[in-house]
């Protein structure tokens, strides 16, 4: 039986990570950058002048945000309209606050999410979701491929100060909160 | 007044610039909302056509991806279909395999058509899809599973189901299929390889599949038919238990091609088999064998322009069925008559299908989307002999029976006139509907108006029902109206179409994006099934069923690294046989499937998974004293590796591992027993991307 469970703990440990729709993450690796550009107060997000778009990712996961990348550079070609970027690919657990960022994604996680929401708010930047479910603990965007695609925003930061989006973004998107989600 | 003007023109130069400045970064925005609605549109286009987001769409559908099935070990299509719920799967003494869909009238074939990328392949001589159940699963990019007919409204009639296999020919900007080889080795001696081609160039695309298979299975039977008297008392001790040949060889080329808005899709299969359990239910020789070749050449043109969309498709698909067999042991006797070296046969049926369809949609009125068009059909035989022994003398030789006594009207025909109108209504952000109807018209008996209404209502991110009423119909096959001079069946052009009258509703709950529970309940009222019997063999609308169940599906995962599939089924419902007046359970259909698979990610590259499905146990048909068909679980197991960097996968399954006797029933007054299935077998996969 021991060898059972350290057997267990041996394939836990060596576990490859969630398991994501291909198209989704396509869709959103497009997408979210664009929506970024949105905002305003972007000049104010820059570091060192460019954008620092930061993938978070559980370890397992590693091979998911290296195709995430390796999507956007294709995409995009260093260039998100205009503006240099760099993508920051960062794990959970070495997420905090001093993380250069000037947006996050975030993948999959088992971990508090909210935490990363607190990051983000804290440093006035937008947070996007592979899950819709994760704008209940806070993230800022996310976008499901539903009857239409949908972009989904989580009404609740709408107002923070630091973000400042254009009025027609705002009426493209469905707003969900922690009632209604 | 200089220095004023001067004042003033640097004011003016100033909002000149703040002008510029705003209506350039106004135009920057306009584009980058433009841009990403395009972006949203496209997703959605390739989404919908993709049934990524089979959840919002107004049927109950399943949907397995080729390379999951991959790495569970699946072999083929048939393996895949055994994994939706609600699907089982019979046989017969020809080993036409059929996958029964909620246990809708399991002696007929084409209660589910089948597509191969958009085009249907059911044979027109049985109305079946048997020889395309060994279709590779490493050509196969996605199947899609329609359970029930409330899917379609464009010219198709899906009786029980549909099932849409898509293979790597799908092509979309961002999702490009590579290129490949595969080679498979496995018990029976089984042996495959092929390869997947793609050619682009800026207008052009052309995608290329082929495989070879062989395997020399044979499975031990018997004793067959004769041992019931099918051939009288004195023929009984002819009767022989031994191997069924159920070999398989088969090649399959198919080519799809794009140049801007036209299409061409083509395939050529040749499909070759043993000849199983006897045409004439004896037990034939080994090299005896059953061609059922499948050809078809699809030609589309698809444009949009503004709100308008067309669709015009014309095509030709031909089929054959043709069986060369000793269908008859030594020393029969038949009214005196003695065959001292048995009957042989030689049967011959070749069918072709030619179709043309003109679909227009129209989306420029708010909220809704109009889809009208018609298909037209003209089905016939083209070609037909029939050889046997003597049936005067006895003599082995063969005899051309073609015009005195063929086992087929050589001169089958059927036209049909479909023609469809939809309407999809998006009532608001969480409701849609979908309404329309087919109406048909043949040079037989018609199945006239049927109506379609759906509605799918998206509570919220995770909470999502749907209702569907339709109606739908399955014509008779060539096989129910043309054939003649045989014990066993005689055909009959009387015959109505089945009918069937669908009540289902589903609950969709997305415990995440990649994780879901789905349920639904079905009510079917079927009427005017086509039935024969070994006492009446003549083909007639004698049974009307009522079915209903349900379906619970879950998809999730227990870890980060694994993948957990699991789905139940239940059916129940009457049978009612109009001649005999009496009504009886659901005969040779399982009341309870369960079927699941557990894949665990060892690491990035290598993966253990195990398939599991229970099949309950099975009802005789009215007047058979068998006891009833047995319940079976079986459990296969697979080991997949990948290595990313030379891009080559290999797997090592095995399936049945408990070596668990599973069968199909056999009719009654057949073979005796019922028609047994692999047992433990192991397959190993090798696959090479470019």
């Amino acid at each position: 039986m021991r060898k059972v469970i350290l057997l267990f703990f041996i394939f836990v440990n060596l576990a490859y990570g969630y398991s994501y729709d291909d198209l989704l993450l396509k869709a959103q690796a497009s997408i979210f950058p664009k929506i970024m550009l949105l905002d305003k107060k972007i000049e104010n997000k820059l570091i060192e002048g460019r954008i620092i778009y930061t993938i978070v990712y559980e370890k397992n996961d590693y091979n998911t945000a290296l195709e995430i990348t390796k999507f956007i550079d294709e995409n995009y070609n260093g260039h998100f309209n205009g503006y240099a970027y760099k993508i920051n690919l960062v794990e959970f657990s070495d997420l905090s606050s001093m993380t250069q960022a000037s947006a996050i994604y975030i993948l999959n996680s088992d971990k508090d999410i909210k935490k990363v929401a607190d990051i983000a708010k804290k440093k006035g930047i937008i947070a996007f979701s592979y899950d819709v479910k994760n704008l209940k603990a806070g993230l800022l965007f996310s976008l499901m491929l539903e009857k239409s695609t949908v972009l989904y925003m989580n009404k609740e930061n709408l107002y923070i100060q630091k973000i400042d989006f254009v009025d027609s973004l705002l009426r493209m998107v469905k707003f969900i909160d922690k009632e209604n989600s | 007044m200089k220095h004023k003007i001067s004042y003033n023109s640097n004011r003016f130069s100033f909002i000149l610039i703040l002008f510029i400045g705003l209506t350039n970064l106004s135009a920057q925005t306009d584009k980058l909302l433009e841009s990403i609605s395009s972006e949203m549109e496209h997703f959605n286009k390739v989404a919908t056509l993709t049934k990524q987001n089979e959840h919002y769409q107004p049927y109950i559908i399943s949907v397995f991806q080729g390379k999951e099935l991959e790495k569970l070990g699946v072999a083929n299509l048939k393996e895949a279909l055994l994994l939706v719920p609600g699907v089982d799967m019979a046989t017969d003494n020809s080993n036409t395999q059929t996958p029964i869909f909620r246990g809708s009238n399991p002696l007929a074939y084409g209660q589910s058509k089948l597509f191969i990328d958009g085009v249907v392949v059911n044979n027109l001589f049985l109305d079946a899809y048997s020889e395309y159940l060994s279709f590779p699963i490493e050509m196969i990019k996605r199947i899609e599973v329609v359970r029930g007919p409330g899917s379609k409204t464009d010219g198709f009639n899906a009786y029980a189901g549909s099932i849409n296999v898509i293979t790597y020919a799908e092509d979309f900007k961002d999702s490009a299929s590579n290129d490949k080889l595969v080679f498979k080795y496995g018990s029976y001696d089984y042996r495959m390889g092929g390869f997947f081609k793609t050619y682009k160039t800026e207008d052009l695309k052309l995608f290329v599949d082929f495989f070879y298979q062989e395997d020399d299975k044979k499975i031990s039977s018997g004793p067959d038919g004769l041992s019931q008297g099918i051939f009288g008392a004195n023929n009984i001790a002819l009767s022989k238990s031994g191997d069924a040949p159920l070999w398989l060889r088969e090649y399959s080329l198919g080519v799809n091609l794009e140049y801007k808005d036209f299409s061409l899709k083509a395939r050529m299969l040749e499909h070759t088999q043993g000849s199983a359990y006897g045409i004439n239910l004896a037990l034939p020789q080994e090299s005896d064998r059953v061609k059922l070749p499948s050809y078809y050449l699809d030609l589309g043109y698809n444009k949009e322009v503004g709100s308008y969309e067309v669709n015009i498709n014309a095509g030709v698909k031909y089929d054959t069925f043709d069986s060369k067999s000793k269908l008859l042991p030594d020393d029969l006797n038949i009214s005196n008559i003695i065959f001292e070296d048995g009957i042989y046969g030689e049967h011959y049926a070749a069918q072709r299908t030619l179709y043309q369809s003109s679909y227009l949609k129209y989306s420029g009125i708010n909220k809704h989307t109009i889809t009208s068009g018609y298909r037209l059909i003209k089905e016939e035989t083209i070609d037909m002999t029939s050889k046997l022994s003597n049936r005067a003398t006895g003599d082995v030789a063969l005899v051309d029976y073609t015009y005195t006594l063929p086992f087929f009207d050589k001169d089958a025909k059927r036209d049909t006139l479909i023609f469809s109108m939809q309407d999809e209504f998006q009532f608001n952000d969480d409701i849609s509907f979908i309404y329309g109807f087919n109406y048909e018209q043949t040079s037989y008996k018609d199945a006239g108006l049927e109506p379609r209404v759906s509605m799918v209502y998206q509570l919220d991110t995770e909470n999502i029902f749907k209702t569907i009423y339709s109606r739908s119909h399955r014509n008779a096959s060539w096989q129910e109206m043309f054939t003649m001079n045989n014990r066993a069946r005689v055909g009959s052009t009387d015959l109505k179409p089945e009918i069937v009258d669908a009540f289902e509703a589903a609950y969709i709950k997305k415990f995440s994006t990649d994780s879901y529970l789905q349920t639904n309940l079905f009510y079917l009222l079927n009427k005017d099934q086509i039935y024969n019997s070994s006492i009446n063999p003549e083909y007639r609308n004698a049974v009307d069923t009522d079915i209903y169940g349900f379906e619970v599906e879950y998809k999730g995962n227990i870890s980060s690294a694994d993948q957990l599939y699991l789905n139940y089924s239940y059916v129940d419902g009457k049978s009612y046989t109009q001649d005999v007046g009496s009504s009886d359970s659901l005969p040779n259909v399982a009341h309870h499937l369960a079927k699941g698979y557990y894949i665990y990610n060892l690491d990035g590259d290598l993966s253990l998974s195990g398939v599991v499905k229970y099949v309950g146990s099975k009802d005789r048909v009215l007047g058979d004293t068998r006891e009833k068909v047995k319940a079976y679980s079986s459990v296969d197991s697979s080991l997949h590796y990948k290595d990313p960097k030379y891009k080559y996968s290999a797997t090592f399954s095995i399936k049945n591992i408990f070596n668990t006797n599973i069968t199909y029933p056999s009719a009654p007054n057949t073979y005796i027993q019922d028609y047994a299935q692999e047992r433990r077998t192991f397959l190993v996969t090798l696959k090479k991307e470019f």
